[in-house]
């Protein structure tokens, strides 16, 4: 067992444990947009950054990774993390406007308008698709393609691939577009069907939906572009 | 290509791969080398053999640079967009080459020819820009060569330089194969052959040895080598004389060259034809003196390479290594104490000891973060390794403007091999690899062969040397991904995945290639191991400074003289670094920063180069050591454009797992280019820096750690240029393309659109051209003749590498030939008219005064002197401006609307409430600044010591000649020279000497002035420096002399006349905030000089006395302060301007005072808003491009000028006019800069904020 302090409690876990479970199960709330249970820890959307060490030396790690060390001193909500967290959300909802896991989460942390030029990303490249496809339906048919600002996901050569059992489970699990079965093109590995997202706030009342809050009200802005 | 269906030849190439145990890359690799490209039915086949998925396969594929899944061009001509080579203007060369191939980068022309590519560093960071085509690299290349360069790709003809690969460097691999077939079986052979070697190894025997790295052989070593073998085998010297070939030995900027051994005879910039002197010479021990070095400080030959102040200042313990030995031949390598350090470590048999002794000597890892070495071996040494163990090479020199790497693996691969053995026999390690990027192809051919011969003589493989210690060395190379210089990217890398680094804990020492063991070191930390053992670890301690012990090799390069690979103890400061090996600036550009570590370190600015270098303070000052890169920065650098550069790279060498490493850099970019384009924010900044502390906080590895490094210490030194950009859209070192526009024009204090007037002079529209010239500038005879001309000092063609088209010159040509007439300026009329004092009629108040009547105002000038002209008549000497071209160009000036009041002064005769009572709206001081400063050493007062203003004004205005017998001139500035010149020229001067208290490097007047002055017997003393020689020969022609690094302490007089004057000598401090090294007094230095005449020249200022009675608010220099946007000064309705607000400065300068002054007393009188928002200058007029393009590679004109010997004593006019044939062949030199803002505004409309030229 490894005993480690995390918000100032004390607690035991299993070698082998991550931070980001530790804190879990003392009940501390840490969001993450790239881990499921289930799946191995990837570390991609670094939502989970957590403090740990003092003084000089103390920094930013992303819990889902990082294993429980011994005498490990924790912080999942210090003024540093929190920051931290804020520009992440603010970078998600830029790149990815339409998840409302993103809104809500942007919501939570108490920001209502997001300060970069506006994408429309259907996608974070958060690798749930990839690690599902891979590891609980044995597939492999998606996975990353180049790197950098040209890094994408999709199947080998753009083409339906012959391992897709067209399970549906990397459209199950991902944080940014929850509506992609919804697209007329099924046989298309990866769908755009986020693109299609209707403005929520056209069809309610204003101000009804949180994203209203935001400025730019991102629905609105793609409304607009059409 | 291969004819076989692409299965089998993927199922052929796999199965040399089982038995080597490759990775998927070097497989991927070789599938590229047989189809130019990776097929789609390749990968599937890889796939189907090797039963990895297809999607592992693709990612690894599309994760590399160097492959493509696209089949490539015939020819493929790739650009090196390393920092050093973005820094000399690769974007130029890019653009140029996109131009003429009509694609973009990374595609491939429709007829399927070239290919255009980008590297992000190919390592030959000494010789940017660099191109390589079709394997052979280009260096530095000029926009100019382009065309010639795709030229040679399509011909396939090889110039200037060889090949790469020779045949003397295949056969070299084959002798280099022991002469006693076998393995060395035990300790005792090896001395024996050791000893065999070094009794055959005669180092009386004359040596020519020819350095041949990446480097040499691109600036023209083959041709030496090859000269070389020619001379010695046809005159049958194989016996007398020795041919060395061996790997770089630093100073690149001199390559080729030859080294002359015994003696170390350095011969640099060696030409092919001298090849058979210098074999000549060497036999007959004699030194060839004109070949030698010459030192740019004294002037003086240098015959030795250690005395070369280059080598002089460093400690080459491994760099010094390289000019001993072929690095192919193990033999040489074992000769000069090779394997020994090996044979001693085994047959102590202690691997403990080893460990300890690396503890011991301090040694820090030389890859960039500094973990101590020895700790680290410790660590794997204590870890069981039950399954085996890895030692890793890194050799992924990924950052841009670093290649020491590359040249130590080129150069002495040996000594890397021989690190690693003792590494593995000290910590248990059973595994080598090293990791060498793919761009090193000469790097990885010498490594091969190293290890073949290593494992022939036994130094690897089983039972070694007979110790029964076992350990080998694979290579594994790169792909082309900056990340996998991160050591868990490494490792995957090796593993054959894609680059992605993970997260540690686990550390690789716990954890790494196949989950074993793993201890990863840099080139260099390896090559420094052998140098322990051999030496013992305190002799090396001894080295360097407490904590960072050892040498440091540094590639120096960028803006700086002496551009190579430095090694140098740690320590060192930055300013011996770039001053004293370096040389400093290239020119006379100042330098301004240092970039370290690459795209993970930081710009340290020149105020802090006192600063140590070592890993600690490095950190401390924002930056990091990183691999040693040293990038050299000066004024023409944009650390806008340098941040931007760094985040273009990164967001595309980030491997893009991380969530805010990846968008964090393209957003940082994006911020950046905002900025770049002059659409940069206030709130910009802000966002920018709050964005790059999250990055550097949240990401996993070190690239995304300090991805942010770059943004992060510009902000922290430089955040005025951001602001300038931000606030003014100024770039003020003309890098970022949208603010400048054309350099020539923006440079232009009065916007000329100089980029216009040459193309119409190409054309032969010298009309036209008179009327773009006359529109902004009302004395464009003046400025033709004694502007400071920034256009050209800004122009693309001079800052490129070439020398700047001859703007002035052309302006002189057209001004003489076209009559002033054909420009009729638009008048405007106004009812009632409001009424303006203008008080100075220099260039600034008549300028006023001519603008406010085109606008329909009542101007009265008032000139304190009897005619107007202000500077132009009294100051300025008439053999650079006649009287008659002044007068001339004023009277077309004044017309109606303008009343010229001479003789009448302000405050001695009137005053600006006076003026107000006179019913005048509103007042322009442009009095301009014609005060002397004193010297301030006493006995100024006496008879022969004038103020520069003072004589000049008694000469040019009075005809007195006040200068007699033997003349000195204090001062460094245009007065000074001006005032040398126009003695010189006097009836009764014997001699004139200039004392300048800095060398002439850094005098502040026109060079072409201090050159002429020169020429003209004028004598310059000044600490005589390097590139101004050639001016100071033609200056000294004139008669005058030249002291620097000296300043006045002391007048002596009798009954009242000057007898002499003491001078002491100054030596160059350290360098100041402006980039200069302050002069410091030597004591006891001090020396007597009679003189008749002295004459001070320190500089001038306004004579504002009084001024503050008046309502004004007077600087301590005497200027008056006013609103920079507006010239407005605190009274209402009093505007200021010329030299009056600025200080002495250029007559174009005061020009533009007088146009905005003229503009904003417009507003002021009609009550319209003052605010001006600051706008960019984009070229609007289309002229079309030079059609006979094969005519721009001439040399820039030479202006025609009055033999020295012919303007002593003489006032006559020194420079001439070009004839109507030179202007043209000038004009077309242009590089035509304007061409694209203005055909791209044919195709779509200009972005917002760019006004138009013409106002």
């Amino acid at each position: 067992m490894i005993t480690l302090e995390i918000n100032g409690l004390i607690t035991s876990v299993e070698e082998g444990t991550t931070v980001l479970d530790a804190a879990r199960g003392l009940g501390f709330p840490i969001p993450t947009l790239c881990h499921m249970e289930g799946l191995s820890p990837y570390g991609a959307c670094r939502l989970c950054v957590v403090e740990i060490g003092e003084g000089p030396r103390a920094k930013l790690v992303s819990s889902c990774t990082y294993p429980a060390e011994e005498g490990l001193k924790v912080r999942t909500a210090s003024n540093r993390v929190l920051r931290a967290r804020r520009v992440i959300l603010e970078l998600l909802l830029a790149t990815c406007p339409q998840s409302k896991i993103i809104q809500d989460l942007a919501s939570e942390y108490g920001i209502r308008r997001q300060r970069f030029k506006q994408e429309y990303d259907d996608c974070i490249l958060c690798g749930l698709c990839v690690r599902m496809c891979q590891e609980q339906m044995m597939a492999g048919a998606i996975g990353f393609r180049g790197r950098g600002e040209t890094r994408s996901l999709g199947t080998p050569f753009d083409v339906q691939s012959e391992v897709c059992r067209l399970c549906g489970g990397c459209i199950y699990v991902c944080p940014a577009c929850q509506l992609r079965c919804t697209y007329n093109q099924p046989e298309k590995a990866v769908c755009g069907g986020c693109a299609n997202l209707p403005p929520p706030c056209a069809e309610k009342e204003p101000f009804d939906d949180m994203m209203c809050y935001m400025d730019p009200c991102v629905a609105c802005e793609i409304k607009k572009k059409e | 290509m291969s004819d076989s269906p692409i299965p089998q030849t993927v199922r052929r190439i796999l199965e040399c791969h089982t038995r080597e145990s490759g990775g998927l890359l070097s497989i991927l690799e070789e599938i590229q080398d047989e189809y130019g490209y990776l097929p789609e039915e390749a990968l599937r086949a890889v796939s189907d053999e090797t039963g990895r998925p297809l999607v592992d396969i693709y990612g690894v594929a599309t994760f590399y640079r160097s492959f493509s899944l696209k089949p490539r061009g015939k020819h493929v001509i790739c650009a090196c967009l390393g920092t050093a080579c973005h820094v000399r203007g690769t974007s130029v060369i890019v653009e140029e080459l996109e131009r003429q191939l009509g694609i973009k980068a990374e595609e491939t022309t429709p007829d399927n020819e070239f290919t255009l590519e980008t590297a992000n560093c190919l390592g030959a960071c000494a010789l940017g820009p660099v191109v390589v085509v079709d394997g052979h690299y280009y260096s530095k290349v000029r926009k100019s060569h382009v065309a010639r360069l795709i030229e040679d790709a399509r011909t396939g003809i090889r110039r200037e330089t060889g090949e790469p690969e020779t045949e003397h460097r295949d056969g070299t691999v084959e002798s280099g194969r022991p002469e006693t077939p076998g393995r060395l079986d035990t300790i005792e052979q090896f001395h024996t052959l050791r000893a065999r070697l070094r009794e055959a190894n005669d180092p009386e025997q004359p040596t020519i040895i020819i350095p041949a790295g990446t480097c040499g052989q691109a600036s023209g070593a083959n041709a030496l080598i090859h000269a070389a073998q020619r001379e010695i085998g046809t005159r049958g010297l194989e016996q007398r004389i020795s041919l060395r070939v061996t790997g770089c030995h630093g100073f690149c900027e001199m390559e080729p060259s030859v080294l002359v051994e015994p003696g170390g005879i350095f011969y640099p910039n060696v030409d092919e034809k001298d090849i058979p002197r210098i074999i000549g010479a060497a036999l007959d021990g004699k030194v060839l003196t004109d070949l030698c070095f010459e030192d740019p400080v004294t002037g003086e030959r240098v015959a030795r390479q250690r005395d070369v102040p280059f080598f002089r200042h460093q400690h080459r313990a491994i760099m010094g290594q390289n000019e001993k030995m072929d690095p192919v031949r193990i033999h040489d390598y074992i000769a000069h104490d090779g394997y020994s350090a090996l044979a001693d470590v085994l047959a102590q048999n202690r691997p403990e000891g080893v460990v300890s002794e690396v503890q011991e000597s301090g040694l820090r890892g030389r890859g960039g973060a500094g973990f101590s070495t020895g700790l680290k071996w410790k660590l794997l040494a204590a870890q069981p390794g039950p399954g085996g163990k890895y030692l890793i090479c890194n050799a992924d020199e990924g950052d841009p403007g670093a290649y020491m790497d590359r040249c130590v693996l080129e150069g002495n691969p040996h000594s890397i091999i021989e690190g690693m053995i003792i590494g593995a026999y000290g910590t248990g390690a059973t595994n080598g690899v090293v990791y060498v990027r793919n761009e090193y192809p000469l790097a990885i051919k010498h490594l091969t062969a190293a290890l073949e011969q290593a494992r022939e003589l036994g130094f690897l493989g089983e039972n070694i040397l007979g110790s029964g210690f076992s350990f080998d060395i694979r290579l594994s190379k790169g792909a082309g991904a900056f990340v996998c210089g991160e050591e868990t990217a490494l490792i995957r890398s090796i593993e054959g995945k894609m680059g992605e680094p993970r997260q540690r804990p686990p550390f690789p020492i716990q954890k790494g290639v196949d989950g074993k063991p793993t201890a990863i070191n840099n080139v260099e930390t390896w090559a420094n191991i052998p140098l322990i053992f051999r030496m013992g670890a305190q002799a090396f301690a001894q080295v360097g400074t407490t904590g960072n012990s050892g040498t440091k090799i540094f590639s120096l390069v960028g803006k700086v003289r002496n551009t190579g690979l430095v090694e140098v103890p740690m320590g060192m400061t930055i300013r011996e670094i770039v001053h004293d090996i370096g040389g400093g600036s290239t020119g006379k550009a100042r330098i301004k920063a240092v970039q370290t570590g690459g795209p993970s370190g930081g710009c340290i600015p020149a105020e802090k180069f006192e600063l140590p270098i070592d890993y600690d303070s490095l950190a401390q000052a924002g930056s990091i050591m990183g691999s040693g890169g040293m990038i050299v920065m000066d004024e023409n650098t944009c650390m806008v454009d340098v941040a931007k550069y760094f985040m273009n790279f990164l967001k595309d060498e980030s491997c893009g797992k991380c969530f805010t490493c990846r968008k964090g850099t393209q957003r940082m970019y994006e911020i950046l280019d905002d900025i770049s384009r002059g659409a940069g924010t206030p709130d910009s900044l802000n966002l920018l820096e709050e964005l790059a502390w999250v990055v550097k906080d949240t990401t996993m590895c070190g690239l995304g750690q300090t991805a942010a490094n770059p943004v992060l210490s510009t902000l922290r030194y430089y955040r005025h240029e951001y602001e300038r950009h931000i606030h003014d859209k100024r770039c003020d070192a003309f890098v970022c393309g949208e603010l400048v526009g054309a350099p020539c024009q923006t440079a232009c204090p009065v916007g000329t659109e100089a980029w216009r007037y040459v193309a119409l002079i190409e054309k032969g529209r010298f009309e036209e051209a008179y009327r773009v010239i006359r529109e902004p500038n009302p004395f464009p005879s003046v400025c033709a003749r004694v502007c400071g001309h920034t256009c050209e000092s800004r122009c693309r063609l001079g800052t490129t590498g070439g020398d700047p088209v001859a703007i002035r010159a052309l302006k002189r040509f057209i001004t003489e030939h076209i009559d002033p007439s054909v420009y009729q300026p638009p008048r405007f009329r106004r009812e009632n008219p409001e009424t303006v004092a203008i008080i100075g009629a220099g260039p600034a108040g008549l300028t006023a005064a001519h603008q406010l009547s085109l606008l329909g105002y009542k101007v009265t000038v008032f000139e304190a002197g009897a005619e107007p002209g202000g500077m132009l008549i009294s100051c300025i000497p008439t053999y650079r401006l006649p009287h008659e071209v002044v007068r001339r160009e004023i009277a077309e000036l004044l017309d109606d609307n303008i009343t010229l009041t001479c003789n009448t002064a302000l405050g001695r005769d009137m005053t600006l409430d006076g003026l107000f009572e006179q019913g005048f709206q509103a007042v322009f001081l442009a009095i301009g600044a014609d005060k002397s400063w004193p010297l301030g050493v006493g006995g100024e007062d006496r008879r022969g010591v004038y103020s520069s203003m003072d004589f000049l004004k008694a000469f040019n205005l009075r005809g007195e000649e006040l200068a007699t017998g033997h003349v000195g001139v204090i001062g460094g500035g245009n007065s000074a020279i001006d005032a040398a010149r126009i003695a010189v020229r006097q009836k009764n001067v014997k001699s004139v000497t200039l004392y300048y208290r800095r060398t002439d490097q850094e005098m502040p007047a026109y060079i072409d002035e201090v050159d002429a002055a020169k020429e003209e017997g004028i004598t310059l003393h000044t600490l005589v420096s390097p590139v101004k020689i050639r001016h100071i020969e033609q200056a000294q022609k004139e008669g005058v002399k030249v002291q620097d690094a000296v300043s006045p302490v002391k007048i002596y007089s009798e009954a009242g006349r000057l007898t002499g004057i003491d001078l002491v000598k100054n030596r160059l401090g350290d360098v100041d905030s402006s980039g200069r090294r302050k002069p410091v007094p030597v004591s006891d230095s001090e020396f007597h000089v009679p003189l008749d005449t002295l004459i001070a020249a320190i500089g001038e200022q306004p004579d504002s006395d009084g001024f503050d009675d008046m309502g004004l608010v007077i600087n301590r220099d005497g200027t008056v302060k006013v609103d920079p946007e507006t010239l407005a000064t605190g009274r209402p309705g009093v505007f200021a301007g010329g030299d009056l607000v600025s200080g002495p400065s250029m007559v174009v300068d005061a020009i533009a005072h007088g146009q905005k002054a003229a503009a904003m007393i417009d507003r002021y009188l009609r009550g319209a808003d003052m605010k001006v928002t600051p706008s960019i200058m984009h070229p609007k007029t289309y002229v079309g491009p030079c059609e006979n393009e094969e005519m721009t590679e001439v040399a820039r004109v030479a202006l025609p000028v009055l033999s020295a010997e012919s303007r002593k004593k003489s006032f006559a006019e020194v420079e001439g006019t070009l004839s109507p044939e030179q202007a043209r062949c000038e004009a077309r030199r242009c590089l035509r800069c304007d061409l694209l803002f203005t055909q791209r505004r044919e195709r779509e409309p200009e972005p917002v904020g760019v006004r138009e030229s013409q106002t």
